[in-house]
């Protein structure tokens, strides 16, 4: 079973992983201190620059991997639009109350989970797994158990996907007949999940037993892929540093929205 | 001496025998060891053992009063699938040479080196390891163990989940090892292997050595012992006694196929223009993995999205639901089949009438009375599958379908199944199975499909085994 996707490789691609990994928790860190809606809209582009021109992706693959975000982006908003507190009324209807600071502080999560989502996607889309374990060992000094672990565990997706369908036809063929509410959850839990559980424990086992037949050890090693910063690195450094200054600036200088703080304003 | 032990002990948990009583056992540089036994004898513990995996990676209880365990050693493992941590080829091929600690800049060197010496050639060995055949997946696992430079190179039956051509390339890329090369040997297709080793083994089902000699010896003195404990032997096919049953050929169509075609999504995997498959027929069904053969088996079942016709006694089946009641169907992995706690409950379950009549009298028929209680995980190989055929025969339909029911068993457990189909076959019924073995076609089946590329490439009538010596005579 094929699970990997066709490519080009980009720059963001060049990228050390680990590097990658901490300076998006940073980023994802401090989206969470912009409170300007204006300013949060504009940063948005950002990402979505990368996103739509940077990954190496197909379109389509990408145009089908934002409907979602869409729907989170309409979803976390509204609730905050549509239920949340303020003054400045500007239309009620039963439970629902949309006021000004309501919409303002709906769109500003909902342009806040949608960096995030974005962020994530520029992550997944550009960094192979096998190249970030390589790296956590490198630069972040991980132990090689662990990360060579990971790396076996990530082959073993597939195996289950492939013998969850098999499960499925063989019981189907069976003609197990379904238990009606709770029951049907504890039914299928042990339908599916101790088979499922019990083969991927024993092949989990043998490929452990075949790693340390290959001489498998924590200790010093040498790496295939040598993972270093590069100027790929600083590239993208320079890239947000630029991007926000200009998205800052632009928010305060040419705002769209009226609110320039979505917090309380008492 | 290279490697062995002396007077091994070995106990599994909640056994209650010791699998090994003071075994002895030396292998000398340069000796191709061949270990031969029935399924459960421990043959495969001892390659652990004498390969040092047990007790280092395997916690097994042991006590051994001397043991030789070379410094380096090569492991290769039956399942293709379960002994590589890396997704591509030259990353697996790394992974060893890291674990070596060899420099970086010589890798991609030896990567090419050792993979020449298995017969794989890639212009870049970037290749994803799951795009190879499984032939090919452990023709590289050999690769990187013998990038290891081992001293003693342990095969755990690496063959057994191949078809014929995968064990071949095998056998072939193994045999061009170098000379001196010191191995130990686990393998049920004893036809390749018989020539290339000095020496055999031989054990009986609890675990004591029988014979220890070289293969022509073993072969001339200890073939009754062999066919008693169900070891493979070359030859065995011709003295198995097959007990075949009358034929019951009398041209009555139990199931007609028009047009079938089974998809994946919008893929086509297998289609059949058409068949009549008439009662008591035995169909073998072969061809290469990945050839359409499960996937035609699961579309006559309706599993799959099909177009086309299927009808069974002059009924048309549109659902699973519906050919449920008319084809058997058994599985590759027969514990994927099992949904309640006992073997007992199993069978009772798509039962409605008549259940324990009927499911004691199939269970002393079946010699699996004494297990009843047992729940179905805890059975042997040979009975799980057992298990799994007398659960789909629930509804007394007159069609089996088997996914390669006979794969990775020992001469016991296939014949004592092949001689169960036979005796459902002279009842009445008509089985399709798909197979790998050329054995099973030329001794069981009336008539072989050869799938190729999702098509029925060929369709033949199979004189079987008897026939053919009457036909002899009368010539």
């Amino acid at each position: 079973m094929q699970l990997t996707l066709d490519y080009n490789e980009t720059w963001l691609h060049r990228m050390n992983p680990a590097f990658k990994l901490v300076f998006f928790l940073f980023l994802f860190l401090g989206l969470l201190f912009i409170h300007n809606p204006n300013i949060i809209t504009y940063v948005t582009l950002l990402p979505l620059i990368l996103v739509a021109f940077f990954t190496g992706h197909k379109r389509k693959l990408l145009l089908i991997l934002m409907i979602p975000f869409l729907l989170l982006f309409v979803s976390s908003s509204s609730s905050m639009i549509f239920f949340g507190q303020g003054t400045t009324t500007w239309w009620k209807w039963g439970l629902i109350h949309i006021t000004e600071e309501s919409f303002y502080r709906g769109l500003h999560i909902g342009f806040r989970a949608l960096n995030f989502a974005l962020l994530g996607l520029i992550f997944a889309l550009t960094t192979r797994p096998v190249l970030l374990f390589y790296s956590l060992t490198q630069q972040l000094k991980v132990p090689p158990r662990f990360a060579y672990s990971f790396m076996a565990a990530v082959r073993i997706l597939p195996m289950m996907v492939e013998e969850f369908q098999q499960l499925k036809n063989a019981l189907l063929v069976r003609g197990v007949k379904k238990e009606k509410g709770w029951k049907r959850i504890t039914q299928s839990i042990t339908l599916y999940a101790v088979p499922l559980l019990s083969q991927s424990i024993r092949r989990a086992h043998r490929i452990a037993v075949a790693m340390e037949s290959k001489q498998f050890h924590n200790g010093k090693r040498t790496y295939y892929y040598e993972t270093r910063l590069s100027k790929f690195d600083g590239l993208f450094v320079l890239y947000i540093v630029l991007g926000v200054v200009t998205m800052v600036w632009l928010g305060l200088e040419v705002p769209t929205y009226e609110i320039t703080d979505v917090r309380n304003s008492d | 001496m290279r490697v062995g032990v002396t007077n091994l002990r070995v106990k599994y948990a909640g056994a209650s025998e010791l699998l090994f009583n003071d075994l002895t056992l030396h292998i000398e540089k340069g000796e191709k060891v061949l270990l031969l036994g029935p399924s459960g004898c421990g043959k495969s513990t001892l390659l652990q053992v004498l390969s040092g995996l047990i007790p280092a990676a395997v916690p097994v209880p042991m006590k051994v009063e001397e043991k030789m365990i070379p410094e380096s050693t090569g492991y290769v493992f039956q399942d293709p699938d379960a002994q590589f941590c890396m997704p591509y080829v030259d990353e697996e091929m790394a992974f060893v040479l890291e674990n070596r600690a060899i420099p970086r800049s010589e890798m991609k060197g030896l990567i090419n080196t050792y993979l020449d010496k298995v017969g794989l050639h890639f212009d870049d060995p970037h290749v994803e390891i799951a795009t190879l055949s499984q032939g090919m997946k452990q023709r590289l696992a050999i690769a990187s163990v013998l990038s290891l430079e081992p001293d003693v190179l342990y095969l755990d039956e690496p063959t057994a989940l191949l078809d014929p051509e995968g064990t071949k390339d095998v056998w072939e890329t193994i045999k061009k090892i170098d000379d001196d090369q010191t191995m130990v040997i686990v393998e049920h297709k004893v036809d390749h292997v018989i020539d290339f080793v000095d020496r055999v083994v031989l054990f009986d089902d609890s675990g004591t050595i029988l014979a220890d000699s070289d293969p022509e010896t073993i072969l001339s003195f200890y073939k009754h012992k062999m066919k008693e404990f169900g070891i493979w032997y070359p030859g065995i096919w011709k003295e198995h006694e097959h007990g075949l049953k009358r034929e019951t050929k009398n041209a009555l169509s139990v199931m007609t196929i028009e047009d079938l075609k089974g998809f994946k999504g919008k893929k086509c995997l297998v289609e059949l223009p058409e068949a009549v498959i008439h009662e008591g027929e035995w169909i073998v069904i072969t061809g290469e993995n990945g050839a359409g053969k499960s996937s035609l088996l699961l579309s006559i079942m309706q599993v799959l999205k099909t177009t086309g016709d299927v009808h069974v006694d002059g009924k048309a089946l549109h659902s699973i639901k519906e050919a449920r009641e008319k084809l058997a169907f058994v599985f590759q992995n027969p514990e994927f089949q099992f949904v309640t706690n006992s073997v007992y409950d199993e069978l009772a379950y798509s039962m409605s009438e008549d259940v324990q009549n009927r499911v004691t009298t199939w269970l002393q028929n079946y010699e699996l009375l004494n297990h009843q209680h047992q729940h179905p995980y805890q059975l042997s190989t040979g009975q799980k599958r057992k298990l799994s055929v007398g659960t789909a025969l629930f509804g007394n339909q007159r069609i089996l379908l088997l996914d390669e029911p006979t794969f990775g068993q020992d001469a016991k457990n296939t014949f004592k199944l092949l001689e169960y189909f036979e005796d459902l076959r002279s009842k009445g019924i008509t089985i399709m199975m798909v197979t790998h073995d050329p054995n099973i076609v030329e001794t069981y089946a009336t008539r072989e499909w050869i799938i190729s590329k999702g098509r029925r490439v060929s369709d033949r009538n199979v004189n079987r085994g008897e026939e053919a010596v009457v036909h002899a005579v009368d010539s």
